[in-house]
Formats: structure tokens, sequence, C-alpha cells
């Protein structure tokens, strides 16, 4: 089975966020950024299975800047064999656009699997893994926290649901994203580091895809979220109540 | 006037002020440079007899050999905080924090080498010890270098730079290269999970540092950084450790340190070992499989090892080995010894000195050493736990004559001066590391606390000794990387390694201080972190070479040079 391990390079989920002033967005000049964490699972899982003999070959697939290179190099480091870039330079991607290109992608690797985080911490949009699966008409397990294969080919992923945990059986090929739960990625070790020089990153420019990536919305402005006041005392469990009901209107 | 007035109102772009002012700051390296030739040529003058450098007339003017030694730290400190920056500049790198520490540290550095330097915090070395004059420091006086000076000292900078650091802006590192950022991002993420939320209990219960942890960094490649990679190491070579030891060491400096038991030893056999010899142990070493202890220091040799009493008696094939040795970090949970014993009585000093390889069954707290012949017992410390101290009694062991370092007698010492450099450069990165643990530590408790209705880091006299902070653990990092480059290119730098180990111990130390300062009372109790901080930095100062043998060193080196 071969993975396609699909990851975004994000702002650091450790890096405080600053809006930049003319509200177009965020600043991210000299910020340090990183893969995304859950596509980081996503790369885990990926080597996991591949340790396993599951997984014959594990592509990493990121879209953006000559800079996702860095981010594609992780992923190797980690233990993936080999990287595909495809170039986008200034333009705001979206979910669909992300998924288009993923799908042309797909049409050249012929992965059995589609393996990527459920949301990235940037955008928080939560679309792409769906939208791929719809565009090539894959089966897709979302949120697993569990992924096993099976005797006859097919993956059984149990899915965090709100009533608990749900576990489906898909065939192959077919799209997964990870949920938080799903492993603790590793830590790159220096051999790895060091092995991950010598592989291979291919890189594509998305024009030459002839693609529609153009963006569907417009951002109108982006803003701090509101700073938390400061809280008060009260004298009595009735004033609590009161408050609650008629201030806050939580209750 | 006008310089001042623009200075408070604090309009000014900082990258475009620098930008404007390369030509100064290179003037700046230019006038130290000429007083350091002239301060070099005042002690050749004044120590020469008989055409050498004199022994006891360097003794004599050892503090104002000690200073001259401080200032080329700074210079050359300097030096390469101002290349780190145009390396930044010329890559896009350049953040606001980078420009604004350089210009913070020109003119803290330049105040210093011109007012007074303090070497210690009860010794300042001044101008005329070290035979420049004030006549010298004119340059310092002129509009453009004064404007600089004055700028870089307002408070308004230093705001600045912390304000950069409560947004989690630090200064670039300045690697420069992807590869090394993904293992400073790897070891950092390690630090984070693996060893920060353990170490002060490691520290408060004086446990040593966890198999597991262990077996997780052996995972990852520590102790095999410098080894060859034909004996299974790496060869990654002294930036790439430096990286590691920084960011192992931010989280607690004995997990910094087990690197450098791997190294000194792993240099030792590279670098005087048979091939037999390397073969055997390189790559035990470097999987992690041995662990090492460096076993030279004695009840009465410290630094001068000249005078090491230990003996080591050769009877048919086998040596036997008798002394007392004490300091040994990590002794017990250590399966190979290098231990450093006089071979030939005859010799004193340095000569008749050699190094043996001992095998040792690995100990632990309750039976340390579980060898004939070998006991021992715990040093209780202050900080730097985690590896457990011993002193410990050799009583007539026996080594195989194939364990002699080299297999040939008189080598000790000089193979041992081999791995100085390396060690120093490392022990260097050792103190960057818990340097910037203590200003991590003082930020966050800066931001945390309020007092008088605001936060504490609002106030000028905290806001300043974090900025203080910053700035010198840069300045430290950027020669100690320099180092590091030098040793990768294979130029030699004995000199700027001492110099890194110098001022990166001293500015560990005081960073540690600061930041316990900062924290006021909570910083004195145990269970705060920054407690541990202070009594682990407090060590670097002392081992592998003492702050005044350090500069004693260091001095020799360039009066000699």
């Amino acid at each position: 089975m071969k993975a396609l391990v699909c990851v975004k390079r994000v702002i650091d989920y450790n890096v405080k966020i600053r809006v930049k002033s003319d509200k177009t967005g965020v600043e991210t000049d000299n910020v340090k950024m990183s893969m995304n964490p859950f596509d980081e699972i996503a790369v885990e899982e990926a080597v996991r299975l591949k340790e396993n003999g599951l997984v014959s070959e594990i592509v990493i697939l990121s879209i953006g800047q000559d800079s996702s290179q860095e981010t594609i190099r992780t992923g190797l480091a980690m233990g993936a064999d080999r990287g595909i870039l495809v170039k986008v330079d200034d333009i705001l991607l979206e979910p669909l656009g992300v998924g288009k290109i993923i799908k042309e992608v797909c049409e050249k690797e012929n992965p059995e699997m589609i393996i990527m985080g459920k949301q990235a911490i940037d955008d928080d949009c939560n679309q792409t893994g769906q939208i791929v699966a719809t565009l090539t008409n894959y089966p897709q397990a979302t949120f697993a926290s569990e992924l096993k294969k099976n005797e006859d080919g097919t993956l059984n992923v149990t899915r965090e649901v709100d009533g608990g945990l749900e576990t489906i059986k898909v065939k192959i090929p077919c799209v997964v994203t990870t949920d938080l739960r799903l492993n603790e990625p590793r830590y790159a070790s220096l051999p790895n580091i060091m092995k991950a020089k010598q592989k291979k990153i291919e890189t594509i420019e998305s024009k030459d895809l002839n693609l529609d990536i153009s963006p569907r919305l417009e951002v109108l402005e982006v803003n701090d979220p509101p700073e938390r006041k400061a809280g008060i005392k009260v004298p009595d469990v009735s004033n609590l109540v009161e408050k609650l009901k008629n201030e806050a209107k939580v209750i | 006037m006008d310089s001042t007035v623009n200075i408070e109102s604090n309009h000014i772009n900082i990258k475009s002020f620098v930008d404007e002012r390369i030509k100064t700051f290179e003037l700046v390296l230019s006038e130290l440079e000429a007083m350091s030739k002239k301060s070099k040529d005042y002690f050749v003058k004044t120590l020469t007899k008989d055409n050498r450098i004199d022994n006891a007339l360097l003794e004599n003017y050892q503090f104002e050999s000690h200073g001259f030694a401080w200032f080329e730290t700074y210079r050359i400190g300097l030096r390469e905080t101002f290349n780190w920056l145009i390396r930044l500049k010329d890559s896009n790198k350049a953040a606001e924090i980078d420009y604004n520490i350089l210009l913070y540290s020109f003119a803290e550095y330049v105040s210093q080498m011109r007012d007074g330097i303090m070497i210690s915090q009860t010794e300042i070395v001044r101008l005329s010890d070290i035979g420049i004059t004030k006549n010298d420091f004119k340059f310092a006086d002129e509009p453009n270098v004064n404007e600089l000076i004055s700028f870089g000292l307002s408070n308004e900078l230093k705001k600045d730079i912390v304000n950069s650091l409560e947004n989690g802006i630090f200064p670039n590192l300045g690697l420069n290269d992807e590869t090394l950022e993904m293992i400073q991002d790897q070891f950092r993420k390690f630090t984070e999970e693996e060893i920060i939320p353990y170490a002060n209990e490691w520290h408060l219960k004086d446990d040593l540092i966890p198999d597991q942890t262990l077996e997780k960094m052996a995972e990852l490649g520590v102790f095999s950084i410098a080894i060859p990679e034909n004996y299974g190491g790496l060869g990654m070579g002294k930036i790439a450790m430096c990286v590691v030891t920084e960011e192992l060491s931010r989280g607690f400096l004995a997990a910094g340190s087990l690197g450098t038991r791997a190294e000194i030893a792993g240099e030792l056999i590279r670098l005087g070992g048979t091939e037999e010899q390397k073969k055997k142990y390189l790559p035990e070493i470097a999987s992690g499989n041995i662990l090492t202890t460096a076993v030279f220091t004695e009840p009465n040799t410290g630094s001068d090892l000249g005078s090491l009493a230990t003996r080591a008696t050769l009877n048919g094939s086998d040596y036997t080995i008798t002394g007392n040795k004490t300091w040994i970090t990590h002794g017990a949970r250590s399966d190979l010894m290098t231990v450093l014993a006089r071979t030939d009585l005859d010799k004193k000093g340095y000569k008749g000195l050699s190094m043996f390889l001992v095998e040792k069954p690995r100990g632990n707290c309750e039976n340390p050493f579980p060898m004939d012949g070998m006991s021992g017992s715990e040093i209780e410390v202050l900080g730097y736990r985690g590896m457990k101290e011993y002193e410990i009694a050799l009583d007539d062991i026996k080594v195989s004559k194939k364990q002699l370092l080299g297999e040939e007698e008189g080598n000790g010492f000089k193979q041992l001066m081999e791995t100085f450099e390396s060690a120093r450069i490392q022990t260097a990165a050792r103190a960057v590391g818990v340097a910037q643990n203590a200003l991590e530590l003082a930020l966050q408790y800066a931001k945390d606390r309020s007092q008088f209705g605001k936060q504490i880091i609002k106030f000028p006299r905290i806001f300043n000794k974090l900025a203080w902070m910053v700035m010198e653990i840069t300045v430290s990092r950027q020669i100690t990387l320099f180092s590091a480059r030098e040793k990768d290119n294979d130029v030699r730098c004995d000199i700027e390694a001492g110099m890194a180990k110098l001022l990166a111990a001293r500015v560990a130390w005081s960073s540690a201080d600061s930041a316990l300062q900062i924290h006021g009372g909570n910083g004195y109790a145990l269970e705060y972190p920054v407690s541990r901080v202070l009594c682990d930095s407090r060590i670097l100062n002392i081992f592998e070479g003492a702050a005044e043998i350090q500069a004693q060193i260091v001095a020799k080196g360039l009066i000699a040079r």
C-alpha cells in the first residue's frame, strides 16, 4: 500500500499570534513555522504502518512556497521516503484549491491511502480531506483515532464522534484524516535527519497543472480575539446565579 | 541634544538606524583591533625576559593579563555578534530584536571596555591595567559612535528588546542551515516534553536521570554526534554538537552534559587510540551501550595535572593502577573509565602521564562500584545533579597492556590536551543553554507576577535585567558557534573556545542570579525551578577549567600567538 501524506506549513503552535496592523492577516515575518501538528500525526501513522510492513512507500506532499521544503524534509526525517512540493506563489489557497491539486497528484502517484490532519491549526477549515474524497470519489474516514488494516486490504478506522467511538470499514484507495489521539509523533533522530538530506523532493509548478485554484472567499478583516476582562468577586450564591442569568446570560 | 530627543521619541526605525551605521560598527571593530594589538605589545614587552615569556613575570601580572584575556573576549564577542547580524541580513532573516541586540551589545561592551570590565564580581579590570589609555578610546566620543552608544544604552531600546521577548520573539540563533535548524527544532521538542517536566524532581531527589530517558537520548543519536561514520557515529561536527547541547542544557544541565562524557572519551579514543581500540569502543559509545566517565582529577590535583599521583605499574602484560580520584561525574552508572595515571615515576610534571581505558561493571546507587579494588563514595553537591559525583579509590586494579590508550606510554597529557578544544566549546554551549533556561523562567515570571497594579516586567529594573540577559546570551552563543565553526573547518581555535567558555559561564551565572532576583522570595524556594538553575549555573565557572585558569590559558595563548 502506497501512502500519500499531505502536510501543511503553519505558524508553530507555540508562537503568540500577532495580527498585522492593517488587519489583512497575521504576521508571518521571522515567525517560527512548523508542520501542522495534525499532519505530523498523519506522518507518524504512515511511518508506523510502514514499520509494520503494511505500507510500502510514503510520499509527503506539501503545497506552498519554497520554504515548505523544510516541512517536507521534517516528514522525510521522521521516516517518509520522498517528497513532492507543489509550488504556489502569492495565492491565498483555500481547501478547494488544495483539494484539486491533491487530486492531480493522486492521479500521477496512485496512492492507496491519502492521509492528512483533520484540520490545520492556522485556518481551522477542516475541509481538505473531505474535498479530496469528493473530488477523487474515494471513501473517507475522518477524525481517525485508530487505524487497522484488514486482511482483505480494507481499513478499519475508529473515529471519535460525539457519542463515543465509531468504527467504520473503508475500501482502499481512501482518504483518512487524523485526530489528536491517533498516536504521538516521534522526534526525528539525528541519523534520520542526516538520511533525510539524501531523499528526493520533486517540485511541481502549480501553474503547470492548469487548475483553477483562485480563491472563492474574500477576507474582509482579521482581528485579535477580545481581551479577557478582569474577574469580580461575588458575595454569595444568589448573587452569582443572578449574574450568570442576567449578565453572562449562560443560564 | 538632538540625538537625545530622537532617542526618547522612539520613532527610530531600528533596522534603518543600524543599516545606515554599518560603517560605524566596522570602525568600532577596527579601533578595538588596534587597541588589542597595542595591549598585546604591552604585555609581550612587559613579560618577556631573555627572549621568552617569563612565567614569574606572568604571575606578577596575572590580574592584568587576565584582564587582557577578557578585553579580547569582549572584542571577539562583538565581532562575531556583528558577523551574525550581517549573515542574517544577507539571508533576509534579521528581525528587529536582532538589530536591537547588536546595538545594545556594542554600546554596553564598548562602554565596559572603556570604563572597566568586571572579570568577576570582586574584580574590575581597567584600561590602564592592560596598557591602553583613555586617549585610545577617543573614537567613542566622536558623534557617530557616541550616538550609537547612547541609543544602544537607552531604556527605550531595552524595552523594545523585552517587548519582542514578551511576544515570544527571541533572537535568531544564526544557524543558517536547514539541517541544523531541524536538529534544533527536534531537540527543543524532546527537551520540552521529556526533560523539562521532570528536571526539578530529579534535582530535588538527587536522582540519576532515568535509564529510559538515557535510552531515548541514545536513540536520537546524542552520543554519536562527534564519532566518525566509519566507527558507527554520525561525524556531524561541533556546530551540531553545540545545537544539541544547548537545547538539552536548556532543560537540565546534566542532560546536556551526558553528551560531554561521550565526547571526551570519544575524542580521546578517536585522536589517541589504536585502530583496535577505536573499533572496539567507538561504535559502543556512539550507540550509548557504553557510558563513559572521565577519571582525571585527584584530591590534590585539580587544574595542576602535572602533580598527578595515581600510578600505573607494568607487571608482565598488565598494568596495576593505584591512586585516589575525585569529582568523577557519572562514576557509578558507567562502563568505561578513562583514567589518567603516572607510568613513569622518574618523570615529573606532565611527562610520564598515560591514559588508560578501564572497563568496569555498571553500578547503581546502592552498590556504586561492584568491582574488586575499586571503592568510592558520593560527593553531595549543590547542583549539576542527575549523574552524581564520586570520590573513588583504585587499589591495584589490573588492566591489560592493550588498554593503554595508543599503546604507548607518556602521551596521556598530550592526548587529554587534544580534547580540550572540543570540551570547552561543548561546555560553552552548555552554559548558553543554562543561561537561556534562566532567561525564559525569568521572563515568564515577570509576565505573570503583578505588583503595584502592574506586571513587574513593565518596571525598568526588571526589563533591564531581561534585556541584559538576552543580549549577553546572544554574544556568548555567537562566540561559541564561531569556535565550533572554526573547529569544524580544522582551524585551531583553542583560544576562542576558551573565550567562549569564559564568557558563557559568567553569563550563565549572572543570568541565573538575575532570574532568581526577578522571582524575589519565590525564587529562593526549592519548588521554583529557577533555584535549581542557580545551583546548576554555578558549576560552569568551575569545571572544564575554572574562570581563572581559563583566563590564564586565553591570556597566555594570546600573548604567545
